[in-house]
């Protein structure tokens, strides 16, 4: 067990290091500087080489990218050039925003979802199949950046059901929190569900033709005691992989919705960073979302051990 | 579960390195999950009548392709052509479909549009299944060091904030449909390469495959004959799923961006076109068309996968 | 994007009240000007366009957004009056010698930082001295050659010339003044996070990047009785459309923008309930403006014919329509009618067949001119330039279009490496503010770090812009700057397309938002490019 997480541990560690480098090298590869957002009208070369050498931009790559690594070591991620914000800071109070919109909108697309794949995996191909897909691919269709305007302007402007934008940390007030939350969540699971719902029935479908189902339906066991405890189970493979995969793209891509509902999370902060070459911020977040996703899989991995004892734990 | 390589588990270190990478188990469940029986050689496949939902699907598929091979013969006005004196036409006989906030023809525009999102969609694909997919293949069964590192390098690329790679990437080269598709395309590598090598790998110890082996088949007569056979369904279906995907993100892509450069149509940055600048409540048909036209696409392109997925498993045929 | 360079009060310059405006509140009230008498209370919520770096003015640049919260929790030491000219605000008087080389400025006596210090010409000469040396803000303290304090409250600015319009200096970025404490802990760990400490009316209590900005009363605001409201917060809403929901659906009481559909969204029957006010009359010096920046220093737009071609072949009144809000003259220069400084120009007007034999003439010679034309990811931005593409193609040029990010195109600007880009600059209430723009002085080769992004080399010009910095006689500089004008109209490194204008939008609750006053009584310049002034807006019950 222990030789797992430590194996685990170095895997982790390894990846993390590989697209630190990566992210480094790409950054400095843009074209333009932090001195450029920074001095903006008063960007002379004069100029440009003080804030250089302020901010150690002046040393040779390799210097820099080590001074960076040895304070990563020692939990020092750096900070904005800008607003000189720590980028410990700007993680901790965006990871629980995105965390929150993934939940949210994950456990909204799997509500979504189940049902409709426990039903229409019965009945494939009739009327209420055909009109499920229908919808959930319309959905998929529309891009956040389409869902988004238009729900606010008919579930905030219209009817106030909502606020257009607004966010108060959980810890603060669940209440409200969750409140605003809805209509961002619902942005995004958008394209989840389709992929779920499709996901799950197909793997529905086939599980119910297996041998085994049929036995169960010749000891006469009712139809929604097959569903739900014999048929679901094994299909929450693909369904468990899925969402690894989509949360995994989720992870850095909830920028969109970020942006358009003004919520300072990371995806936001990331885009933002890479725009003012804001390198540090960029590199820092940049490491946690990687360290972010790898955990994930490996969570996800422990997960599959969980649901099937067939498989076997390394 | 078919854990990774069984290389003979000698090396202690071996065994570390095989199970380097996470995440492949999950893979590998995703794909034998809808996976029943290898086809053999010489296997006879039981079909079922393809459906009338089907051929719709196809119907407007080749509409849509046709449509965009052959955009410059038909009767259309110029897509980019801006009349200012037709700004947010609605509908009538001299534009179809009317006319966006710079007054082009938004029924050109789709048409044309059409070839961007085609291209951006099954081209990158394709880049990704040609090569990761043969990249998938060969690593699958073979395993070894080779396996490792492309497993790991797949690994990798998957965790890398692919939004941060984008900017800078434009931002350096520059965008163009060529480069837009380059870059979707070694996006989608390390994922057709993962359901590719899953795939391979589960077949490489069946026992046909030993077999021919045993009866001393070359490994790209057996690559070739026996396993491709078998890995191609899969490579499909996910492939087709990945097609829809990637037309979606060029939406996003455009909306920041980094897609096409004006005055280029494509599907994805007349949706973006569509909801700025106050469009949605101006003149909603500029995002309508293109998000309608994209999800008959969308719907097509899945129904055509589902029934491609039932002809190739046995047992689902016969429902 | 590029920042609006900030208020500088140019003097003698008359003009009414500040912003153009539309009012669906109650009759006979102006928008933002409030009738009755001020409550005391609340909390004002203002959407802004964009989040602002800091609040350090020695390393923080300050764009419109910038002054915002700087109003909010400092004071500047001099502003502008709504007549244009300049007068004393945190400082207590400003005078100069009879050659305009020596200005003294006295503080008023008994204000202290929110900290308990007290302002007092150490504590300005300790901010001129941070100022100075950074990177930042020197540049603009160039004509200041020593500053001396003969006492506690009077601080001496020895320049190196002539320049009547000093104090004009004093209400931008390098007039704000900050604590002393707050200067020490910059110089002493210049990479921490600062905490402001200022003058202004209200206290600075919290500041979450990106999401939310609050600053509280501050009790003993040397401004007595001042301000009504109790706190006010400041709430970054990047998108638009979302900021306009966010005021309609009461998430914010008050919204600033800078696209022109926002004026034409609460214009009219849209704008019940709420007040409007915007920059497109009333600007006092220079407006900021929106043009397509021509490289004099690299071909094709070297050529001075191609320049012309390219103004000629520009249908300004198409490309408004194109933009939408309120509809404007065709620009034939950087001031407007109704300025002092505003003059006929050669400025060329719209002239397709004139265009296209220029490029006729040209291609006889060269070849078909082909023209890059760079613009940021913005989606009006990006209609422009689809539409000016289309107008100088249809004269004979080849046009293609690259949307490159904020960061790459500032770049481009500043090395020179560009032949046609948008942009917007230029508000200023002192146009000696935008000399490094078009001065000789500023110009380097191509390749090169150098502000005159267009490299426009006329010594015309930088004469005129000296004499425009130093004469006392406000004919002369008149005349000085309409010069400028008149050989950037020939010239043609500017294509105006049209004013930039700026807008804030209240509901009905907020009061006086519009109608701030100087501490001598007078009003003050309300709504500067864009910048407004919190301290006695009031929130009606």
């Amino acid at each position: 067990m222990t030789k797992y997480f430590i194996k685990r541990f170095l895997q982790l560690v390894v990846v993390a290091f590989i697209i630190s480098v990566l992210v480094f090298l790409l950054v400095h590869l843009l074209p333009g500087d932090p001195s450029v957002t920074i001095l903006g009208p008063n960007d002379t070369a004069h100029n440009r080489a003080i804030l250089f050498k302020q901010l150690g931009l002046n040393k040779p790559l390799l210097q820099q990218y080590t001074t960076w690594l040895n304070a990563v070591f020692h939990g020092n991620l750096g900070q904005s050039y800008l607003n000189h914000e720590s980028v410990t800071h700007i993680v901790a109070t965006g990871a629980p925003i995105d965390i929150e919109l993934i939940v949210i909108s994950q456990v909204i697309a799997f509500a979504v979802a189940i049902p409709l794949a426990l039903i229409t995996s019965r009945r494939p191909n009739r009327a209420f199949d055909n009109v499920s897909t229908t919808t959930t691919f319309g959905l998929l269709a529309l891009p956040p950046f389409v869902i988004a305007p238009i729900m606010v302007a008919v579930f905030a402007v219209s009817l106030h059901w909502f606020p257009a934008t607004g966010y108060v940390p959980l810890t603060q007030d669940p209440a409200t929190n969750l409140h605003d939350m809805i209509l961002p969540s619902l942005a995004i699971t958008a394209g989840s569900i389709a992929v779920y719902y499709r996901l799950l029935r197909s793997d529905l479908i086939s599980t119910l033709q297996e041998d085994f189902i049929t036995m169960a339906r010749s000891k006469g066991l009712s139809n929604r005691r097959i569903m739900l405890r014999h048929a679901f189970r094994p299909s929450t493979f693909s369904l468990l992989a899925a969402a690894g995969v989509n949360i995994g793209a989720l992870l850095a891509g909830t920028f969109i919705v970020e942006y358009l509902f003004a919520l300072s999370g990371l995806g936001y902060s990331l885009v933002q960073a890479v725009q003012q070459r804001d390198y540090l911020v960029v590199q820092g977040i940049s490491l946690v979302v990687a360290i972010a996703y790898v955990v994930l899989q490996f969570i996800i991995d422990f997960l599959f051990t969980v649901v099937d004892p067939r498989v076997v734990r390394e | 579960m078919p854990d990774d390589r069984e290389l003979g588990g000698s090396d202690a270190s071996d065994q570390l390195l095989t199970n380097m990478f996470p995440g492949q188990a999950a893979t590998d469940e995703m794909v034998l999950s809808r996976e029943t029986e290898a086809l053999e050689s010489d296997d006879i496949l039981v079909t079922k009548p393809l459906g009338f939902l089907f051929w719709m699907a196809i119907g407007w598929l080749g509409l849509v392709f046709l449509l965009a091979v052959f955009a410059n013969l038909l009767p259309l006005p110029n897509p980019d052509f801006q009349n200012y004196s037709a700004i947010n036409a609605t509908p009538n006989i001299h534009h179809l479909l009317g006319t966006d906030d710079l007054g082009r023809d938004l029924l050109s525009r789709l048409i044309f549009g059409a070839r961007v999102s085609l291209i951006v969609g099954f081209a990158s694909v394709a880049i990704g299944t040609i090569v990761g997919g043969t990249l998938g293949l060969i690593s699958g069964f073979k395993g070894g060091s080779l396996d490792i590192s492309l497993n790991a390098a797949s690994f990798v690329l998957l965790a890398f904030p692919a939004i941060v790679a984008v900017i800078a990437i434009v931002a350096f080269w520059g965008s163009s449909l060529l480069k837009i598709t380059i870059i979707i395309g070694v996006g989608t590598i390390p994922l057709m390469f993962r359901v590719v090598r899953a795939s391979s790998l589960s077949f490489a110890n069946r026992d046909f495959v030993i077999a021919a082996r045993t009866m001393g088949a070359t490994t790209p007569r057996i690559l070739f004959r026996e396993i491709l056979p078998n890995v191609v369904p899969v490579a499909v279906t996910f492939g087709l799923i990945t097609v829809a995907g990637v037309i979606v993100l060029e939406g996003s892509l455009a909306f920041l961006g980094l897609s096409v450069p004006p005055p280029t149509p494509s599907w994805g940055n007349m949706i973006s076109e569509g909801t700025a600048n106050g469009n949605l409540s101006i003149n909603p048909y500029i995002m309508l068309w293109p998000a309608a036209a994209m999800f008959l696409l969308l719907l097509s392109i899945n129904l055509i996968g589902d029934r491609m997925r039932q002809r190739f498993d046995i047992r689902e045929g016969l429902l | 994007m590029l920042g609006a360079a900030a208020s500088t009060a140019l003097t003698g310059c008359s003009s009414s009240n500040s912003g153009s405006s539309s009012s669906t509140a109650a009759p006979g009230s102006k928008p933002g000007v409030a009738t009755g008498s001020p409550v005391r209370g609340g909390t004002l919520t203002v959407g802004t366009i964009a989040e602002i770096d800091g609040f350090y003015p020695p390393s923080n640049h300050w764009d419109t957004n910038g002054f915002i919260y700087a109003n909010a929790i400092y004071d500047p030491l001099m502003a502008v009056a709504a007549d244009g000219t300049v007068k004393p605000y945190l400082a207590k008087s400003m005078t100069s010698n009879s050659t305009y080389d020596t200005w003294t400025l006295t503080l008023r006596p008994g204000v202290k930082f929110n900290d308990g210090s007290a302002l007092t010409s150490a504590v300005v000469m300790a901010n001129y001295s941070a100022l100075k040396a950074s990177p930042l803000t020197g540049v603009a303290l160039n004509q200041v050659a020593s500053v001396t304090t003969p006492d506690d409250m009077t601080v001496v600015y020895t320049l190196t010339g002539p320049n009547p319009t000093f104090p004009a200096g004093l209400t931008t970025q390098v007039g704000y003044i900050v604590g002393e404490a707050m200067i020490q802990q910059a110089t002493s760990n210049p990479s921490a996070p600062l905490t402001p400490i200022g003058t202004g009316p209200f206290i600075y209590a919290q500041w979450q990047p990106n999401d939310h900005f609050t600053a509280t009363r501050n009790p003993n605001y040397w401004r007595s009785g001042l301000p009504y409201l109790d706190s006010i917060t400041f709430r970054p809403i990047p998108d638009t459309t979302q900021r306009e929901s966010t005021l309609r659906t009461g998430g914010v009481d008050m919204i600033e923008s800078v696209d022109p559909t926002t004026i034409t969204n609460f214009s009219g029957s849209g704008g019940t309930g709420f007040q409007l006010v915007d920059t497109s009359t009333g600007v006092i010096g220079q407006p900021s403006f929106a043009f397509i920046m021509l490289n004099t220093a690299v071909p094709p737009t070297n050529d001075l014919s191609i320049r012309q071609a390219l103004a000629k072949g520009l249908d300004q009144a198409a490309v408004q329509k194109v933009i939408g809000g309120p509809p404007a003259k065709p620009a034939t220069g950087m001031f407007l009618p109704g300025s002092p400084y505003y003059s006929e120009t050669d400025y060329p007007t719209y002239d397709p067949a004139g265009a296209k034999a220029l490029v006729g003439a040209y291609k006889a010679r060269h070849g078909t001119p082909t023209v890059n034309l760079l613009t940021i990811p913005d989606p009006l931005e990006i209609k422009v330039v689809q539409a000016v593409q289309q107008m100088w193609d249809q004269v004979g040029f080849d046009v293609t279009v690259s949307e490159v990010e904020q960061a790459t195109i500032i770049d481009d600007f500043v090395f020179g490496k560009f032949q046609a880009a948008t942009s917007y600059q230029f508000g200023a209430v002192n146009p000696d503010l935008n000399y490094v723009w078009w001065s000789t002085t500023t110009i380097s080769p191509i390749g090169q770090i150098g502000l005159n992004f267009t490299r426009v080399n006329d010594p015309t010009i930088e004469s005129a812009l000296l004499t425009g910095r130093h004469t006392t006689d406000q004919a002369t500089r008149v005349t000085a700057y309409q010069t400028v004008n008149e050989q950037l109209a020939k010239q043609l490194p500017y294509l105006w397309v049209e004013q930039y204008v700026f807008s804030e939008v209240g509901a009905g609750r907020v009061q006086n938002f519009n109608n701030p006053t100087l501490p001598d009584g007078t009003p003050q310049y309300a709504f500067d490019e864009g910048i407004f002034v919190p301290t006695q807006i009031w929130l009606a019950g």
